[in-house]
């Protein structure tokens, strides 16, 4: 028995041993203790787990071949908990050295500290050209007039329509083609004339237009009806005139039944099953479209309802994480650099490039669809411009939510979520007084 | 040394892996919430971390989203441990009766709880689903009207109810069948003798035998109901308009998408509160109903 004891213990360390020896050789190998790199290795975080990343991760392997001494690997995270991991890591000093925000999350990764100034890209030998890119799009990447972030591309809201249904219901221009409706008499007579009620040949109601976000359609309808976050001064003012009319014409298409019900669930599965003839989404959601061939469709500007043009948007940004070394910080900027020159081939995936020149060029012309959602740039309207993003979206999100599913008339809703983001806004005013005004 | 204190030993340098976890994973964390509690931790600042007291209690209590994320923990606890104690009792029973084929039926209602919630979130997705769903479909061929399942709040909460039962019920139905069996047959056979109908054994042998069980099961599925997150996170979002959005969901979104952390433990020292509150009131009743 007692040899059994002995022999227990001797197992046991000789086993805890083993177990931390083992550990510490692998933490050498993974962290590349055991083997010696001339090149710089960056590591690049992202959201693009869609066809976007396929696209992206082409760029990167064009960039590697053309620059030998520097190795970009990219890691791909789900958006839903990208932000989570991402601040994580960058307050614990680690994290990847470049990586990508929302325009309107932007604010919040700057205050979490780990985001560096990139003024670089703009300057020396491959320097970005600031002119090239939309004032409104570079000013929400500047702090305290310096660049956090270079805009990697604009993804606005626009009009998605099924060709087959616009051209059945007589919707076509001079030459027989399906016309994308433009202004609100056009939108509303092609909503009436692409509904077809269920009868012996329509198993199936066919429904001209359906909401899909909710919060996003209704933004689209602020920046056209003069609706805005906060006023002058940084105060909210959800519950402006504007804004409520804004609400009030996505909460009646649904009070008047001219829309899917609420509860109904279809929009953009409904736009894909062919079911719905229009709907608005982001120019990002064309990359599943592309895999569909039988699928006739077109894209266009937001028709213009209330006093002009008008969409939401927001922006991918190319970010580079404090305390990386020059040598490191220059190969970031040469990628920066790269990816931006080389955007035509990101807007194939879905999206916009910010650069106006790419913009101009008849490659991106001949993209339907991103270069009629591109023509809303100077009308579009970014999310605001705050720390507290999340909670701001959530509560002006609910307010449209009860105001589309009949919960509360648009101006009590737009009051109650305004009362609320004020007191959002006033505790983090206490909260964090070294971070207002930015 | 004498040989029961190398016992000892012997006994925890077995047991030290375990309790270092423990120490790090459970006990340490334990500590850091309760410390984030009473301070203001916001993760995108955490250079500006200060004592607040009970501030972020308060603030709860103060909350709009605080008091529906518990609306819905309730609602969804309402709905679901009186559904899992009757579904599962009756489960367990028809397992117990059956004479042929018990292993393989019982096999079948475990399987689904071996699933990952994701998974199991993603398929119950599309049987919910409004226009294509598996459920919808059946409905429609026997004549009954489409439901909008996961986008009515009228339907929402009773369809996270529903995956849950099917996800975790062959698990409560098996711990009770295990406690069937282990009722001796000669208390039956006895109570048959004297002439005890069916339904007289039920209430006066069988189920006062497992009152305990059910007891256990009763508290474990209130706590489980009161944790509720992955279900509702898949299925919903904790949509339509936050009704089904629970307070493990607040707690997560508080503190990992707002980075509000010393609200976030705040929040979630409320919910063990509660949680608490609860079991000691469960514990109370049954034990007076023994």
């Amino acid at each position: 028995m007692r040899r059994l004891e002995s022999f227990s213990i001797h197992g046991l360390l000789a086993g805890l041993a083993l177990i931390v020896i083992a550990s510490g050789v692998t933490r050498s190998v993974l962290t590349g203790g055991l083997t010696v790199s001339k090149k710089v290795n960056i590591t690049f975080w992202n959201g693009f787990t869609g066809p976007d990343g396929v696209v992206m991760l082409d760029t990167i392997k064009r960039f590697n071949e053309a620059n030998p001494d520097v190795d970009v690997s990219m890691q791909r995270i789900p958006w839903g908990t990208y932000y989570n991991k991402l601040t994580v890591a960058g307050s614990d000093g680690g994290g990847p050295a470049l990586f990508i925000v929302h325009a309107d999350a932007l604010p919040r990764m700057r205050r979490a500290g780990f985001v560096a100034t990139i003024e670089e890209a703009f300057q020396g030998p491959g320097a970005l050209n600031r002119a090239d890119f939309d004032p409104y799009v570079l000013d929400r990447v500047k702090f305290n007039g310096v660049f956090n972030g270079v805009p990697l591309d604009i993804h606005p809201q626009g009009l998605y329509c099924n060709a087959e249904m616009l051209k059945q219901a007589g919707m076509v221009d001079a030459n027989g083609n399906a016309h994308v409706p433009q202004t609100k008499e056009e939108f509303l007579h092609a909503m009436k004339a692409t509904t077809i009620e269920v009868s012996a040949n329509q198993p199936e109601k066919q429904w001209g237009y359906a909401l899909t976000a909710w919060g996003s359609n209704m933004r689209c309808m602020m920046a056209q009806f003069d609706g805005r976050y906060v006023d002058q001064n940084g105060s909210p003012v959800l519950d402006c005139p504007e804004n409520i009319k804004a609400l009030e014409f996505v909460a009646n298409l649904a009070k008047n039944g001219t829309v899917p019900p609420p509860s109904n669930g279809l929009g953009w599965f409904g736009y894909r099953q062919k079911k719905v003839a229009m709907v608005w989404d982001g120019v990002f959601m064309l990359g599943d479209l592309t895999r569909m061939n039988s699928f006739h469709y077109l894209g266009g500007m937001i028709p213009t309802i209330g006093n002009h043009p008008g969409t939401m948007a927001n922006s991918h940004v190319m970010c580079l994480r404090k305390g990386l070394t020059d040598k490191e910080k220059a190969a970031c900027v040469r990628f920066i650099q790269y990816v931006s020159n080389h955007s035509l081939e990101w807007a194939a995936a879905g999206q916009v490039p910010a650069r106006r020149s790419l913009r101009a060029t008849p490659e991106f012309r001949a993209m339907q669809v991103q270069n009629a959602f591109a023509k809303q740039i100077p009308y579009m309207q970014y999310p605001p411009k705050t720390p507290v993003i999340f909670e701001f979206q959530l509560i002006l999100d609910l307010a449209v939510e009860k105001a589309v599913r009949g919960q509360a008339e648009p101006k009590k809703a737009l009051r109650e979520a305004n009362k609320a983001v004020i007191d959002i806004l006033n505790r983090d005013k206490v909260e964090h007084p070294e971070d207002q005004g930015s | 040394m004498t040989f029961r204190q190398r016992s000892n030993w012997v006994g925890y340098a077995f047991l030290a892996p375990y309790l270092l976890s423990f120490l790090i994973f459970v006990f340490l964390p334990v500590c850091m919430s309760l410390w984030l509690s009473v301070v203001q931790l916001d993760l995108s600042n955490a250079t500006h971390t200060k004592m607040v007291g009970f501030q972020n209690f308060q603030d709860a209590f103060k909350d709009d989203l605080f008091w529906k994320a518990t609306s819905a923990t309730l609602r969804y606890a309402a709905l679901m441990v009186p559904a899992v104690l009757l579904i599962g009792t009756l489960l367990a029973f028809g397992l117990f009766g059956m004479n042929k084929g018990r292993d393989t039926v019982r096999a079948f209602i475990y399987v689904p709880g071996m699933l990952n919630v994701a998974a199991a979130g993603i398929l119950w997705q599309w049987f919910f689903n409004t226009e294509f769903g598996l459920i919808n479909f059946v409905a429609h061929k026997i004549g009954l009207p489409a439901l909008p399942w996961l986008s009515d709040k009228a339907y929402a909460m009773p369809a996270v109810v529903i995956m849950s039962i099917w996800w975790t019920i062959g698990a409560t139905a098996i711990v009770i069948l295990t406690s069937l069996q282990q009722i001796p047959t000669s208390f039956l056979e006895a109570a048959s003798l004297d002439g005890a109908s069916g339904r007289q054994m039920v209430s006066r042998i069988i189920l006062p035998i497992l009152r305990p069980v059910l007891f256990f099961v009763f508290i474990t599925t209130t706590i489980g109901a009161f944790q509720m997150f992955g279900q509702a996170m898949i299925l919903t979002g904790g949509g339509p308009e936050f009704s089904t959005r629970g307070l493990v969901q607040f707690m997560f979104e508080t503190a990992f998408n707002g980075f509000r952390f010393g609200y976030g433990a705040a929040v979630s020292w409320l919910l063990f509160g509660m949680i608490a509150v609860f079991a000691v009131i469960q514990a109370a009743f049954l034990r007076r109903q023994a």
